[in-house]
């Protein structure tokens, strides 16, 4: 079958309709990483660069990552069985004492999106939860999310955390939401600062391939 | 010049004495009367105290935002809310009115004068009605009904709510509506002087011009006549990346937008002054993030480039882009306002 008519599917955010048609696909013998890349992936990929360039919007994103999670929950076992690895793991996360959490939920499907796995801690995460789970998880990407600028000090006690617990070496740390620059980010000794979430995952992918 | 005259000669795009400021001095207004969050949000005496002692502190600040939180319009409908002691109160993500989308039919015209928070923010127009009427504009801050909305849900889920049921979530944003035209008549008649609307999703940040156009862009042209109507003005806040002046200005048509980035079609703040600073006049755009970080230096600087690029002729007063941060010190704000009296004078 044409996996582009996934993709298609996917950027107008019909869910059931990629549901089903990954499911025709894996019924016609299509390999599982073949529907992931050229269907899910691809499709994703178009929202994150729309999303950039501000042809797609919010919702836009929200409905695409849907589908994209329809499409993937069948591949998943498959994926497994045919040995097939994400291309990074990220933990992510919003800081202590933050409850906001649509930017860190945009950013985890752009993550996803770009095939990383991705362990979500939710809001309101301590800076030893981020780096335990990344010691555990052998995560090589920390992502810390804030929107609030009386949150966002938080994100440098990741930073410190990390230095304290001897790993600052092993995992490199992203830092963004509304208050959060690129000056903020070398001030507490971050690595990446990202303005949006397409770029995010882009700039992701790079740190985890290091 | 008092604060009244210098922010009439702004909203007429003339210039003043001095460029008027107001860096949006609201929940840290608390510290100043010693009162945690909680109470500062909801005892409408020891809110209003907060602003007149922040204009004692401050007297050269040119008006009063009453920005308590973003969760005072969902409370009519209900929606439990979380007051944490030193940060703004917030609805209970776990425990939001729309559960579901069949619960937009649950969203009702309600009678404002059963919420508490509503009326507690009437009583705090009223008590700095009594106190500055027409000496420092009073500008009392409302949610707009997609807003309100979002909080009686959540916006993630409304968000694709826009996609799955739109008409669904249109109703209620106009039975939301519908609830905020009569709880601004009462803020009017309380002696506010204008309503600074919050139309946080008339942005690129978030949805398409032509989403915000079809979901908010109606009521909000009702509620800024109801707010005309009752004799007072109709400002803007919108703290979102790449914002619609244009069709803001077309269903609202506010005397003022306060603002944090350059609006979608103007390159820089210099494009946005062109462009529509004889429009409207222009509120802003200093990072509030800014009073926490960075040096003093690179603060002023982020003033006087605002100065520098949207002042000449009048038409603009030098502020956050969004509220101050309330659990910062009062010294960046303190600057700005020196800032504003010095390099913004017009009259040197």
């Amino acid at each position: 079958m044409d996996l582009h008519q996934i993709s298609l599917k996917l950027q107008a955010g019909k869910a059931k309709d990629v549901k089903a048609l990954v499911q025709q696909a894996i019924d016609e013998g299509v390999p599982a990483h073949e529907i992931l890349e050229k269907g899910l992936v691809a499709g994703m990929n178009v929202i994150g660069e729309k999303f950039k360039n501000n042809e797609v919007f919010v919702p836009e994103v929200l409905v695409a990552a849907r589908a994209m999670n329809m499409g993937a929950s069948l591949l998943k076992p498959l994926l497994a069985a045919e040995g097939v690895k994400a291309t990074g793991k990220v933990c992510i996360g919003t800081v202590k004492g933050d409850l906001h959490d649509i930017g860190k939920n945009l950013v985890k499907m752009m993550l996803e999106g770009k095939g990383l796995e991705v362990i979500d801690l939710g809001t309101d995460v301590a800076p030893e939860t981020f780096i335990n789970t990344a010691r555990d998880e052998h995560c090589q990407l920390i992502c810390c999310s804030a929107l609030l600028t009386t949150t966002m000090g938080a994100m440098a006690d990741v930073v410190e955390a990390a230095k304290d617990a001897g790993i600052r070496d092993q995992v490199k740390i992203m830092v963004g939401g509304a208050p959060v620059t690129e000056a903020f980010c070398k001030q507490i000794g971050a690595d990446a600062y990202t303005p949006d979430a397409a770029t995010a995952a882009e700039v992701a992918v790079q740190l985890c391939s290091k | 010049m008092n604060a009244f005259e210098r922010v009439s000669a702004f909203l007429s795009h003339k210039e003043a004495d001095r460029v008027p400021v107001y860096p949006i001095l609201c929940g840290i207004n608390r510290k100043l009367v010693g009162a945690s969050y909680p109470v500062w949000s909801t005892d409408a005496e020891t809110c209003a105290n907060g602003f007149l002692k922040t204009l004692e502190e401050f007297p050269d600040l040119d008006c009063l935002v009453t920005l308590i939180d973003l969760s005072v319009e969902c409370d009519a409908w209900g929606q439990k809310i979380i007051f944490p002691e030193n940060e703004a109160a917030h609805p209970d993500y776990d425990n939001q009115v729309v559960q579901d989308i069949e619960d937009y039919a649950k969203i009702q015209k309600v009678d404002y004068r059963n919420s508490k928070r509503m009326m507690m923010h009437i009583d705090v127009i009223r008590r700095l009605a009594a106190k500055v009427k027409g000496k420092v504009p009073i500008v009392a801050f409302v949610f707009g009904p997609l807003g309100t909305l979002s909080m009686l849900r959540n916006q993630q889920d409304m968000y694709m709510d826009l996609y799955d049921d739109p008409d669904a979530v249109k109703e209620a944003t106009w039975h939301v509506a519908e609830t905020l035209s009569d709880y601004v008549g009462a803020l009017c008649d309380a002696g506010a002087d204008a309503i600074m609307w919050d139309t946080l999703f008339a942005s690129g940040s978030i949805m398409s011009k032509a989403m915000w156009k079809d979901m908010e862009a109606e009521p909000m042209a009702m509620l800024a006549k109801t707010v005309r109507d009752h004799g007072c003005m109709n400002m803007v806040h919108n703290c979102g990346q790449k914002i619609y002046f244009d069709v803001q200005i077309e269903a609202i048509d506010p005397v003022a937008i306060s603002f944090l980035f350059p609006p979608d079609d103007c390159a820089d703040y210099a494009e946005c002054k062109r462009k529509y600073g004889d429009k409207v006049a222009l509120i802003g755009c200093v990072t509030p993030a800014n009073a926490v970080i960075g040096t003093d230096e690179e603060w002023d600087k982020q003033c006087t480039d605002q100065i520098d690029a949207m002042a000449p002729g009048g038409g603009f007063m030098l502020a956050t882009g969004c509220e101050y941060p309330a659990n910062a010190t009062f010294d960046r704000a303190r600057r700005m306002i020196e800032i504003a009296k010095t390099y913004g004078a017009y009259q040197k």
